[in-house]
């Protein structure tokens, strides 16, 4: 039912965003990913996506070779731990470009192409951290709680044009975001979470894949598979 | 539809005569599970669904406490222990608050909220037996932001959310998750009785339920049904006392 739908991916060569592709080439799709470094999918970019010109022209050959954008998945992104008084202008400028500022590049990259066609899914991954906040990253978490936002008022938008906007909030998720040190690492703060576990990043590309054959009826909303960090 | 295998896992779904609960019951067979369909009472329709898709009908009250152990009891014996459980029953009624009769009142809280709290402590001993369970819960979005004229059945459905996030904390460190989903307007034969209560065609309902929803139509049993069937699955793991809302948009208010 999938076979031939063609997705793009932001942050495909890395963690959720290749685990994504991964899952999404099993299943049938043909993937274009964007990403500083090289990705595995059938097209790979090398963008910056806070480059908007550049995430568009992506997103426009990605067309030209596939003809159709049906999928958009936002995992573009990247931590930095720092104390609130330490966050300067700078390092808060990058946080909000690369997270909100590459979700809203990517999404006014594939509209004009979804709205063509008449139908198209978006997927946000966001944070549950944008959801509950957190310590030593309040950038990260305001950029993340920001997509959230960004993500509820674009599907009420794209509501009427058979365009699902939706957005996966993870916990903890074992990836290389998650440097082997990191306090989420850490046993004692696995034992907080009601699952005792990271989350797989097989199960956030196993959610990502269900909206894109199956989430037809949901509308702005945020899943957050999350371990119970966040209920 | 195939026979499932003997050894797939059994989910009980409850409500399942017509509406969510048949749609949620067929999907879930034809993703290779033992079906077990119950509702109040026994009706060709759910043995008919029982037949189809090669599960068990099973009839009983789940405001009823004794009914609720032999219902468990009988799977037991019948196919073996409940993997997933979900419970999608309801009584609904509307009326304006203050005339709501707390009879009519404590009957929603008694099926919605009390049957679904005696059907989990009747199911769990079996979850817990094998270390992994799935717990779905059919809330409603009048659980989520309220409802006018449906004070009962909103917080039924509230208390079953609160339900859900509590039971969720205590059960997952065990293995077994439980979530819920907050539905909208569905297209169910529910609203056959909303059209008949507002002197109304079914069509009519229809069109004025889909102007309230931002994606414009109201949704198909099986859209709700798949999200069920997702977190009963593989996929759905690490959600843990998730509510999630198939509901269009509806989220604001628009009327």
């Amino acid at each position: 039912m999938t076979a031939g739908r063609v997705a793009v991916i932001t942050g495909a060569a890395s963690g959720i965003g290749d685990t994504c592709a991964r899952r999404l080439s099993e299943n049938g799709w043909r993937v274009a990913g964007l990403d500083l470094n090289p990705c595995k999918t059938d097209l790979s970019m090398t963008v910056d996506v806070t480059d908007r010109d550049a995430v568009a022209a992506a997103v426009d050959e990605t067309h030209a070779q596939f003809g159709a954008i049906d999928l958009l998945v936002t995992a573009a992104g990247y931590d930095e731990r720092i104390p609130v008084e330490e966050i300067t202008r700078a390092s808060w400028d990058r946080m909000l470009s690369v997270l909100l500022g590459g979700t809203v590049n990517a999404c006014a990259a594939v509209l004009p192409h979804m709205r063509r066609q008449g139908s198209g899914c978006i997927v946000a991954i966001s944070s549950e951290l944008g959801l509950a906040g957190s310590e030593d990253n309040v950038h990260y978490a305001t950029a993340k709680g920001a997509v959230i936002g960004f993500v509820k008022a674009l599907a009420l938008e794209c509501a009427g044009d058979g365009i699902n906007v939706n957005s996966v909030a993870p916990g903890p998720t074992d990836t290389p975001l998650l440097e082997p040190g990191s306090p989420w690492r850490d046993p004692a703060y696995l034992a907080t979470l009601p699952l005792r576990r990271l989350v797989r990043p097989e199960e956030i590309a196993a959610i990502v894949a269900f909206l894109a054959d199956e989430g037809t009826f949901f509308c702005g909303e945020v899943l957050s598979p999350n371990a119970g960090a966040v209920i | 539809m195939p026979a499932p295998l003997d050894d797939a896992p059994v989910a009980l779904v409850t409500g399942a005569a017509q509406g969510l609960g048949h749609a949620i019951a067929t999907r879930l067979a034809h993703d290779g599970h033992r079906v077990v369909v119950n509702d109040i009472v026994a009706s060709d329709p759910l043995t008919e669904l029982a037949d189809r898709i090669g599960g068990i009908a099973v009839a009983a009250d789940v405001a009823d406490p004794d009914q609720v152990t032999a219902l468990v009891s009988e799977v037991d014996e019948r196919i073996g222990c409940i993997d997933v459980l979900v419970a999608n029953h309801a009584a609904m009624a509307m009326a304006p608050f203050l005339d709501m009769d707390p009879a009519t009142w404590w009957h929603m809280i008694e099926v919605n909220l009390s049957g679904t709290f005696r059907l989990i402590q009747a199911v769990l001993p079996g979850m817990r037996a094998t270390g992994t369970g799935r717990i779905v819960i059919v809330a409603s979005e009048a659980g989520v932001v309220g409802m006018r004229n449906a004070t009962a059945y909103s917080a039924s459905k509230g208390g079953l959310i609160a339900l859900t996030k509590s039971l969720a904390r205590e059960l997952a460190p065990e293995g077994i998750v439980t979530n819920a989903i907050a539905p909208s307007f569905v297209d169910t034969p529910q609203l056959q009785v909303d059209a008949g209560d507002a002197g109304v065609s079914i069509e009519e309902i229809r069109s004025r339920s889909a102007a309230l929803v931002p994606l414009g139509r109201i949704a198909r049993t099986e859209e709700i049904a798949a999200v069920a069937a997702f977190l009963a699955g593989p996929g759905a793991g690490s959600l843990v006392g998730q509510v999630l809302q198939p509901n269009g948009g509806t989220t604001r208010t628009r009327a």
